[in-house]
């Protein structure tokens, strides 16, 4: 009944600024000397180092995107359950801008001409290779880093918006603000979908250039929603077991809907990651269908089916019920496997372009070394380094938002 | 109909708003009651554990039919491609499991979803043509604003009195005794029944016609619904024609012509043969030997001849070493174009493999004009002159790049 539903205490609904500035030294530390590290591991082999980068940073980029998402979509579609967790996502996409950080020292890279990630950067290929060639006009330095600086900066602006009003809202309680953040959802999501696209072709598509897959963003936007939900079940956990204060009134009922478009989700990823295969499989063009065969090939197969099986087979038995769902433990358990999943599905997506460039490299060769440890651990610190700057000191629910009450007395039937 | 005619079916109690009806649920429950229902005009979150409700177990039979689907999909694509009707296409194994799973995924929604449709139905007893509730005028306001509580007398414990009394204690603003004429009414009225009866003996029509037209015969075409293009005022291969005097509606070209785009009197450019039927050494006069020809040549190479014969030219195509891979039986290797034997080819006769395949390559006539036939074999010879060159075939200007 969700009128009955009364306003619990939000007193101690802050992220503790102290723990906050924990969290900011450890991940800044980790991410110092995480990235360093693999740098550091792979000096020489920039190629190893960029690849392990490039396969931790997609992993973050998604949680964030995922966020933003998250926030978009419940404005505009005005839902009220979900209002208990936003405020999470808007911390999610706070990252953005960081992660945006992150990126530049690649984008520059490209501009000064270095192409051991991106081999369409190479003028020898562009001008020898028939299909770099004609893709030139769309993949060349220049115009990579004006889409970043598009991409980045929707993003950024995006971010800042939904997380700086919901935070003056906390103060004023004016719905007005609502109103207002609904009206930019529309637009939003438009551009949200637009630049979630291309910078899946841009960033992970186009390490192998010869390759293209119209459905990839989507692909990608999948994995970002996942993983984000993945992470908010295990943040959410999380804080309420350091002090169940800190998000009064989150309860089982919330953790089910969460669940719930885990699950969905995640099938909805193994039907585009499905759709995406089965296309190529059935026409069998040589372009297309060499993506594949190099996954399917060497130590690369075993990381192929890892994928289907724990990123699709056994998660999707394992949250199909009800139950699975509302016990939180089960729930967190299958939160770590996807974002063990998720972990996979970059690896598998990425990893195969190294050593692809212009020379003879053995296909279906596995590159995973402890550069990828230690740049996921550095991506990984950023991340979280950023949310927690983000939100520091803030209430994390939006407590003023005008179905913080729904939302509170949501109830699953 | 008059009083005596109703039986006592129950109570029915109304209750002022949902939260009464929620607290006296709980209670009704908790009084071991087991033949009873509640009525709202909207859902109400918490009902079902108020009314002790277990969780349905529906879903579980829905998962049953969705597997029972998924394996009758991936049964039925077995059988239908794999054994009864073999048909290769595109060299695809018979049965494949990428090829079935969209058949898989639709079969497993739709079983899944007619079940779920059908057991819902029956769970909660419907279609019902009659409940003695609607014989209440106070019970039309429940899909406006009306909240009431019934118990059935099909209950154990039920006694009126008893009843009546408990839920006026549970705050009920009225109950009365419900009014149960199933005994006369409820039945299907008459008219639906013959309704019913009539559109049964209705579809036996076509079934009926269909019989029919499968063990009669007829001389007339049979209905064309939608006929599409199927009759043309034209002549089919291999048909009579009245209209010529040997009968067959196929003709013969008049001697001395040629079809367009068939193979015409040119044999040194159309066969790769001189007048006396020996391959010829020389490049017909439409084609010229210049970098634009082999170039052309090379491109068309890396399309039609390269996945099998290599880049190269080695045999080492995409192909043959994907054969090699999986260990294909039956595979052939592509000839190296290398071999002396192939080296020392007069040019007509490459051109003449590439019009008509030779042993078990296939013939690409069909698909690459004869200029570009041409412009392969040019090509072909270039890459063999260059796979066996020696330095002294290479001009000095072009020595210093070597190393
Ligand atoms: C489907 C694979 C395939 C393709 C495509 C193909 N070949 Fe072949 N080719 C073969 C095979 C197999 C043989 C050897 C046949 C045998 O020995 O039975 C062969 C043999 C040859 C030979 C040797 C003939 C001889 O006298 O022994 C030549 C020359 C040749 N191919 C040229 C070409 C050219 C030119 C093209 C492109 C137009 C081409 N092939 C395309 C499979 C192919």
């Amino acid at each position: 009944m969700a009128s009955k539903a009364k306003k619990p205490d939000f007193k101690h609904a802050n992220l503790d600024p102290g723990l906050a500035q924990k969290i900011i030294t450890f991940g800044g530390a980790a991410a110092v000397v995480g990235i360093g590290g693999a740098a550091g591991l792979s000096a020489g082999h920039w190629d190893a180092f960029f690849h392990a980068y490039m396969i931790a940073y997609a992993y973050f980029l998604a949680i964030g995107l995922g966020g933003l998402f998250f926030v978009i979509l419940n404005h505009l579609v005005r839902a009220g359950w979900s209002v208990v967790i936003r405020r999470l996502a808007e911390g999610a996409a706070s990252t953005l801008p960081v992660m945006g950080v992150l990126l530049l020292p690649i984008v520059i890279s490209v501009l000064m001409g270095n192409h051991d990630l991106f081999e369409w950067n190479d003028p020898h290929l562009v001008e020898t290779d028939h299909l770099i060639h004609k893709k030139h006009a769309y993949l060349n330095a220049n115009f990579f880093a004006i889409r970043f600086v598009i991409y980045f900066g929707f993003w950024t602006l995006a971010a800042r918006y939904f997380l700086s009003n919901s935070l003056k809202q906390d103060e004023t309680g004016d719905h007005k603000i609502t109103t207002k953040m609904e009206r930019f959802a529309a637009p939003g999501m438009f551009a949200f979908a637009l630049t979630l696209t291309f910078a899946a072709f841009d960033y992970i598509m186009s390490l192998q250039p010869h390759w293209f897959s119209t459905i990839f963003g989507v692909y990608y936007f999948a994995a970002a929603n996942v993983s984000f939900l993945a992470v908010t079940i295990i943040i959410c956990r999380w804080l309420q077991s350091k002090d169940a204060r800190m998000l009064p009134g989150l309860t089982v009922e919330h953790y089910h809907d969460i669940g719930k478009l885990l699950f969905g989700f995640n099938f909805f990823w193994s039907y585009i990651a499905f759709s995406q295969f089965m296309l190529i499989w059935y026409a069998n063009i040589p372009e297309e269908t060499e993506w594949y065969l190099e996954r399917q090939e060497g130590g690369m197969a075993m990381v192929s089916i890892a994928l289907l099986l724990g990123h699709f087979a056994i998660p999707f038995l394992g949250l199909i019920s009800r139950r699975a769902k509302r016990n939180l433990k089960l729930l967190t358990f299958w939160s770590v496997w996807l974002l063990a999943a998720h972990f996979i599905d970059m690896f598998y997506l990425i990893s195969p372009a190294q050593g692809g460039h212009g020379g003879e490299h053995a296909a279906g060769a596995v590159h995973f070394g402890p550069a990828n440890i230690l740049a996921f651990v550095g991506v990984a610190g950023a991340f979280a380094a950023a949310m927690a700057f983000a939100l520091r000191g803030k209430k994390l629910m939006p407590i003023k938002d005008p179905r913080i009450v729904e939302s509170l007395g949501f109830h699953n039937v | 109909m008059s009083e005596e005619e109703f039986r006592d079916g129950g109570v029915l109690a109304e209750f002022k708003d949902v939260t009464a009806l929620v607290k006296a649920c709980e209670k009704v429950r908790d009084a071991g009651y087991k033949s009873w229902d509640a009525y709202s005009p909207f859902p109400v979150h918490g009902i079902d554990p108020a009314m002790g409700i277990k969780m349905t177990k529906i879903p579980a039979v829905i998962l049953t039919a969705g597997l029972t689907g998924a394996t009758t999909a991936i049964l039925l694509q077995w059988w239908t491609n794999a054994v009864d009707y073999k048909f290769p296409i595109s060299g695809k194994p018979f049965w494949s499991i990428p090829a079935n799973i969209p058949v898989g995924f639709e079969l497993t929604v739709l079983f899944s979803a007619i079940t779920a449709f059908i057991v819902t139905l029956a769970v909660n007893k419907l279609p019902s043509f009659y409940n003695p509730l609607f014989n209440h005028d106070s019970f039309k306001r429940v899909t406006d604003d009306a909240f009431f509580i019934s118990i059935s007398s099909a209950d154990k414990k039920y006694d009126f009195d008893k009843c009546k009394d408990f839920l006026e204690e549970l705050g009920a603003i009225d109950v009365e005794q419900i009014k149960d004429d199933s005994h006369v009414n409820a039945e299907l009225p008459r008219n639906l029944k013959i309704a019913g009866v009539v559109a049964v003996c209705l579809t036996f029509i076509p079934l009926g016609l269909i019989a029919r037209a499968r063990t009669a015969y007829s001389s007339e075409p049979r209905i064309h619904i939608i006929p599409d293009m199927d009759a043309q005022p034209k002549f089919k291969t291999q048909t009579a024609n009245s209209m010529f005097p040997d009968g067959r509606s196929m003709r013969l070209y008049p001697e001395g012509t040629v079809a367009v785009g068939e193979p015409g009197t040119d044999d040194h450019f159309e066969r790769g043969v001189d007048e006396d039927g020996a391959w010829v050494d020389t490049l017909p006069q439409q084609v010229s030997l210049n970098e634009a020809t082999v170039k052309r040549g090379e491109e068309r190479f890396g399309i039609y001849c390269a996945p099998c014969h290599g880049l190269a030219g080695y045999g080492d195509g995409l192909v043959h070493r994907r054969a090699e891979k999986i260990g294909s039986p039956s595979w052939v290797a592509p000839s190296s174009l290398h071999q002396d034997y192939i080296r020392t080819q007069p040019v007509g006769q490459l051109y003449h493999t590439i019009k008509h395949g030779i042993r078990n390559m296939p013939a690409y006539g069909h698909a690459i004009p004869p200029e570009d036939r041409w412009a392969i074999v040019t090509y072909i010879k270039a890459l063999q002159l260059s796979q066996g060159a020696e330095l002294k075939d290479v001009p000095a200007s072009a020595r210093v790049k070597l190393k």
